[in-house]
């Protein structure tokens, strides 16, 4: 790890002015400081967010429920109105991680999260950290991308931001020309060949504060599962986040993510529009896990992602439909 | 705002209840800082990167893995290293539970794991064993002593090891 | 009187036949139903406290005046030459003292063909190359990030079968191809052909296993330090008295100026044996620097370089009579290598021991690849073993519509097949027993049939079973020394280790009990070549059954010495002397306390000496169990939960039940972990391991860790040695993979032939059932 200066700055607004692609914001420190072990990333000044105690907050409001960025995973799991109207997010990042990893990781570093494609991590000049050549591709693959986006077939490996995405949530993100308001599903962008990074943030912007709106119908609920190669701490394989408004078997405002399946989380259309407002049989919730998967082109080693996929979004509805009560 | 760095500087660290002095980098772990300038050694260096659990300390009663955590970060906060768990040569009542059910074999990871399980007592008094499973998912044990650690955190919780003592140890 | 004797010694299948040193009479063995009040019952380890209070010194903690710290530098490239390597920036940053490379590596022998302590040859991505040694860390791994190595890239192979090809690129180039020896291990008994002849049934697998990495949570690494000429080495190791042997010879110096301490060590599973370039390239260094040198690898030095159990492919072929009866047993196995082999491991052990079956032939091949080398883990080729062996005979089962376990029952040998010995102890069909009533292993006979009706569940469970057949009765030489002490406490010091096995308690119990001391008086020293004679090196489960005998040589040798000044203090004849619980009586009047005795003797000592007796010519001494498994498979997510797992090992007298059980868990809990989420991950054409880490290289975590019952057998093997034990360390992993993975075969109706059972895996042959 190279030498750093570290700066601590007392409230958000005093960082902007600091920032730039020399100087990163330090959160929990659970991905940076792993990537800057690794030699992957090597800022020269860290700029400690943790003292600044107006970013670490849930506030339920009339419009929803606002999460300060410094809010821990831990936070937001325990988080008894989280919990049960959010339910997405509260299991999203109750299945993140390990308890210590939650007790320090924050909403804000978990969005940016970088990929853990084992080539990016390892010693691979590959072609998101600026080189010419993806090594996944024709090397192993077995949790990587079924969808093609991008020249990268790393998948995002966040498990909160594919609920955020479900639930519809927006950050607010301050920078020098102020705050702009951006929807998670826009935020987390493909890499291009211009920006290889898994989203959209500037050099001198900082997330402030995610935005879940509150939905209009009191029977909206939201799921979330995930499929992992060990019992617990372990990225997800796949993963699926659905919102719906539930009214006995029949799913309304459907929405459904999938996770670590892409460079970002997939919403399921397709799947989506089938499912609307129908009466869920078994047949229809085949039908639906079949759409989510209509156009992936699995990679030599993830075939059984599409499997996978099929049947956690056929489980996440079949979980929801049995929760109407 | 505060700047620090790049090179060494002095900062006072509480652990275990004592005002400690170290002049360090600002890259410098809490890990290392407690291992290498501290000579506190219980906390373990396994994995280095979040993966295992063995470096676990709590800081202001928090359990954190103190491999990703910087030392110059902690001025301010109260750290508990496993060596401040015992007092005067006596066992804390978890670290005795540890014992009775062998809930460890080489012992490597082992005092993260009562840290760990430490934490998890002062959230939670009267965990299930669900409850205890997910609680000690953090701390990996290459020797398996697993279902040791279960049961003797779910002991520790029926004694009310953790919770009883309010005020003692160098911890509550 | 110090007796000569030869002996053979069998460590994990190899055997050797060794002269060896025994002193003192050879102790009747404690009988099946002998009283003991101390051995035998559940004992809290006496170094718990220790370790779980962070006093316990590792290896990693040892912290020394003016101690500095070195870090290996590895080879990027998987197979060069090395050419320049230019150091000039990496010693320009303040605080590097010292960086060895190939160019300044003292000419000391290693391996083979390696004549430097750092080779300019790189044969696997990983391999040291240099060391830099500085004030600190942090500033040792900035040095050597800026070390510039230029190599000669040449074509390498990583894949076990590419290396078995003609045509293959040659790991060790002085070699005629890729095979260890040049050609693969061949054993035979009875007659094959005619044995297939016979049978009436034939039933065929391929399995594969995957590569595994230790993982003990310390890794390897040393610290060295040196007095004047006197050399001290603080090392993570299974043998602290190689330890000393290896310096000592590497480095030319006299055995007696050589100390190899490891009081403490963070787990080994096998690899952490004596013999490592790191241990001498410590010592030299801090000779050089005139300071103590700090050398611990890193995780994923650990895990590039430090060993593995190697990835296996396997075929094995049963024939058999329609009633069960085996007639021909064909095993043909690969086990890779890596860039360095030394020996092939057992994989055809199960299936030459563990059945009965006249015919046998095994061919077995030890393949070299661009990777990093292996080396023993834990039951090394018996764990891969069992799996072929219990596959096949499942499906033999079905073939011959039997039940599995009858199967079993009907092929037990009656003799070691190896050597035609009888078996000194061999209550496997008690383990049978007692394992199926635990797991209800009727029900799997039921669910047969009632498979198709729940097919469409979301979980589906099965259950299944392996035996267990291994080494563990121990042998000489291996001794123990004790003291009492002027207030009635006595010491127990031997040369052998305690990786977190128990052995440090088990000996307090052995050494309490013989010598009638309550447990509480008995410290133990282990780890600590000045601090006690030679113990074995703990591998293959030997330390219990070479250690427990010869500390209970020396705590009768040091009661004889006490009875007899008790009888010169008291004038009473020593026939009628008994010590119990700490107190001196003479029949049932009580004479005095040994503390008291002791006391009046002034600060002085008692000693005593004991040794491990030989093993006994007649009789084969193995261990022997069962386990049984029963898992849920989501087909939903490919997950597979193992339920319940149930064992019954035969590991003769159970000297600690609670370190016991716990030996058998860390088994399976590893053996669960091989079967379900542990492999190492290449990268074959770029011949990169992807997954040096706790990240990606999955070792099961709490939740992953299934109910386990644990049946104490618990009959002592009376002929094996002089405590009636044998070893636990190996046993437990043994059969776990082979039977986790007949439960997962049982519970979907397919064999999934490759482990680990991956989500992966489970759901692609779910597919093509539902396709
Ligand atoms: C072993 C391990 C397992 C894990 N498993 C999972 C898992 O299963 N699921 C999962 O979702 N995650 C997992 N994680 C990832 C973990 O959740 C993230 O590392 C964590 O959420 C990042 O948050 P942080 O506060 O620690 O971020 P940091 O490491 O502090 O920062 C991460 C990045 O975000 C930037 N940043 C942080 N906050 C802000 C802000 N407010 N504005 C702008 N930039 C900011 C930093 O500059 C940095 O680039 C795992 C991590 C580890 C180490
Ligand atoms: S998947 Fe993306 S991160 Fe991984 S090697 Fe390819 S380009 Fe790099
Ligand atoms: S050493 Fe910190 S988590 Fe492994
Ligand atoms: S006791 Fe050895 S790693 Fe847990």
């Amino acid at each position: 790890m190279q030498p750093f200066i570290h700066i601590d700055i007392a409230s958000a607004e005093e960082v902007i002015p600091l920032l730039d692609a020399r100087t990163r914001p330090l959160a929990g420190g659970t991905d940076m400081l792993p990537l800057m072990k690794e030699g992957i990333v090597a800022p020269e000044r860290l700029i400690n967010l943790k003292r600044a105690t107006n970013l670490r907050y849930i506030r339920v409001a009339d419009d929803g429920l606002h999460i300060g960025a410094l809010t821990t995973l831990d936070d937001l799991e325990r988080h008894p109105d989280v919990r049960r109207d959010y339910t997405a997010l509260a299991q999203a990042s109750a299945l993140a991680a390990s308890p210590q990893l939650r007790n320090m990781a924050t909403i804000g570093g978990n969005i940016l999260q970088q990929v853990r494609c084992w080539y990016y991590r390892g010693d691979f000049h590959c072609w998101l950290k600026g080189g010419d050549l993806c090594h996944a591709r024709d090397g192993r693959n077995e949790y990587h991308a079924i969808v093609e986006q991008s020249p990268c077939v790393a998948v995002y490996p966040s498990d909160p931001p594919a609920a955020l995405i479900a639930l519809d949530a927006r950050l607010r993100i301050i920078g020098p020309q102020g705050e702009r308001l951006v929807s998670v599903a826009e935020f987390l962008q493909p890499p291009t060949a211009q920006r290889r990074s898994l989203h959209g943030l500037g050099p001198n912007e900082l997330i402030i504060e995610v935005h879940v709106p509150k939905s209009a119908a009191p029977a909206q609920r939201s799921i979330y599962l995930k499929a992992m190669d060990r019992a617990t701490w372990a990225y997800a394989l796949v993963s699926v986040a659905v919102t719906a408004e539930v009214a006995a078997d029949v799913l309304r405002n459907v929405r459904i993510v999938v996770g670590a399946v892409a460079n970002t989380p997939m919403r399921a259309t397709t799947a989506e529009a089938l499912i609307e407002g129908q009466s869920l049989t078994e047949e229809l919730i085949r039908e639906a896990g079949r759409a989510a998967v209509a156009d992936a082109a699995p990679l030599e080693h993830n075939g059984y992602k599409l499997p996978l996929t099929r049947n956690l979004v056929g489980q996440a509805l079949r979980d929801l439909r049995g929760s109407s009560s | 705002m505060i700047e620090h760095g790049p090179q060494k500087t002095a900062i006072m660290l509480d652990v275990n209840g004592l005002t400690q002095y170290v002049e360090i980098e600002p890259r410098r772990t809490l890990l290392d800082t407690l291992r290498i300038d501290l000579g506190l050694t219980g906390a373990k260096l396994v994995c280095n990167m979040g993966n295992c659990g063995a470096c676990t300390v709590l800081v202001d009663g928090v359990a954190v893995y103190s491999c990703l955590t910087l030392a110059i970060e902690c001025e301010g906060k109260r750290i508990t290293t496993i060596e401040g768990l015992s007092e005067e040569g006596s066992l804390h009542p978890l670290q005795q539970a540890f014992v009775q059910h062998d809930a460890l074999q080489c012992g490597f990871c082992t005092p993260g794991q009562v840290l760990a399980a430490h934490a998890l007592l002062e959230r939670n008094p009267q965990p299930t064993e669900a409850e205890v499973v997910e609680g000690m998912s953090g701390n990996l044990c290459r020797c398996g002593a697993y279902r040791g650690i279960v049961e003797a955190v779910l002991t520790a919780a029926k004694e009310q090891a953790v919770t009883s003592k309010p005020g003692s140890g160098k911890t509550a | 009187m110090p007796k000569v004797i030869k002996t053979t010694i069998n460590v994990e299948g190899r055997v050797s036949e060794k002269f060896a040193i025994v002193e003192g009479v050879e102790l009747p063995p404690w009988g099946e139903n002998e009283e003991l009040g101390i051995v035998g019952y559940p004992t809290p380890r006496i170094d718990g406290a220790a370790r779980v209070s962070g006093e316990a010194r590792y290896t990693y903690d040892v912290q020394l005046n003016g101690m500095v710290y070195a870090r290996m530098v590895r080879a990027k490239a998987v197979s060069a030459m090395i050419g320049r390597v230019d150091v000039a920036k990496a010693k320009a940053v303040r605080g590097v003292l010292e960086i060895m490379t190939p160019e300044n590596a003292p000419e000391i022998k290693m391996g083979s063909d390696q004549t430097h302590l750092l080779s300019s040859e790189v044969r696997f991505a990983g391999q040291p190359i240099a060391v830099v040694v500085a004030l600190d860390p942090y500033v040792a791994a900035d040095a050597a990030a800026l070390i510039e190595v230029h190599y000669e890239e040449r074509p390498f192979v990583a894949d076990p079968e590419a290396a078995l090809a003609e045509d293959a690129v040659k790991v060790q180039a002085n070699k005629p191809n890729n095979l260890l020896n040049g050609k693969p291990r061949i054993k035979e008994r009875g007659d094959i052909q005619a044995g297939f002849a016979e049978a009436e049934v034939v039933a065929e697998v391929r399995v594969t296993t995957p590569t595994a990495l230790h993982n003990a949570f310390e890794t390897h690494g040393c610290v060295a330090h040196w007095e004047g000429d006197q050399l001290t080495i603080y090392e993570s190791t299974q043998h602290a008295f190689g330890v000393r042997e290896f310096a000592a010879k590497k480095l030319e110096l006299p055995l007696s100026k050589v100390r190899a301490v490891g009081t403490y060590m963070g787990g080994g599973f096998g690899a952490k044996f004596p013999g490592n370039a790191y241990t001498i390239i410590a010592a030299t260094l801090a000779k050089r620097l005139r300071r103590p040198v700090h050398l611990m690898y890193d995780r994923e030095g650990e895990n590039l370089e430090a060993g593995n159990r190697g990835r296996t492919i396997q075929r094995v072929k049963l024939g058999a009579k329609r009633d069960g009866t085996l007639t021909a047993i064909e095993y043909n196995g690969i086990s890779e290598g890596g860039a360095a082999m030394s020996w092939i491991p057992m994989l055809e052990g199960p299936a030459s021991m563990m059945y009965r079956c006249p015919n046998f032939r095994s061919e077995t091949t030890g393949v070299l690849t661009n990777l990093g080398p292996m080396a023993a883990f834990r039951a090394p080729g018996f764990v891969e073993g069992m799996v072929g062996l219990e596959a096949a005979m499942d499906e033999l089962a079905a073939k011959v519509d039997m039940d599995p376990l009858e199967l079993r029952r009907k092929n037990i040998p009656d003799t070691d097949q190896l050597d035609d010995k009888p078996f000194s102890s061999f209550p496997v069909a008690e383990c049978y027993r007692r394992g199926a009533a635990a797991i209800g292993w009727e029900r799997r006979n039921q669910r047969d049939q009632a498979t198709a009706a729940q097919s469409n569940g979301r979980y589906r469970r099965g259950i299944g079973m392996s035996s267990q057949i291994w080494w563990g009765g121990g042998g000489p030489p291996a001794y123990a020394e004790m003291l009492l002490n002027s207030d009635g406490t006595a010491t127990v010091m031997t040369g052998t280790q305690d990786l977190g096995t128990g052995t440090r308690t088990i000996l307090a119990q052995v050494a309490a009990e013989e010598l009638g001391l309550p447990l509480e008086h008995v410290n133990v020293t282990v780890g600590d070549t000045l601090q006690g004679p030679f113990g074995p090196g703990s591998g293959g489960s030997i330390t219990t059954g070479s250690m427990t005998p010869a500390v209970r040589s020396a705590a009768n040798d040091l009661r004889n010495n006490l009875c007899d000044i008790v009888a010169q203090m008291r004038d009473v004849p020593q026939e009628e002397i008994e010590i119990r619980g700490g107190v001196i009586y003479r029949r049932d009047e009580e004479l005095a306390s040994v503390k008291d005795v002791m006391g009046k003797l002034g600060d002085v000592m008692l000693t005593g000496t004991g040794s491990r007796g030989p093993n006994p010519d007649d009789v084969s001494v193995v261990t022997s169990g069962v386990q049984f498994a029963e898992v849920e498979v989501d087909t939903v997510t490919g997950q597979v939960k193992v339920l319940k797992i149930v064992a019954a090992h035969d590991s003769g007298r159970i000297m600690n039940p609670q370190t016991f059980n716990s030996q058998i868990y860390g088994g399976i809990i590893q053996g669960l972990g091989l079967a379900l989420t542990e492999q190492r991950v290449v990268d074959t054409g770029r011949g990169a391991v992807l997954n040096p880490n706790l990240e990606f290289y999955k070792v099961p975590t709490v939740a992953d860790v299934p109910e386990i019952e644990n049946i104490l057998i618990d009959i002592p093997d009376v002929k094996a040695n002089s405590t009636g034990a044998k070893g636990a360390g190996e046993p437990g992993i043994i059969p776990t993979a082979a039977a986790i993975a007949n439960a997962v075969a049982n519970a979907l109706g397919v064999r999934i032939a490759d482990l680990p059972i991956t989500p992966g895996r489970v759901l692609e042959a779910l597919e093509r059932e539902s396709s």
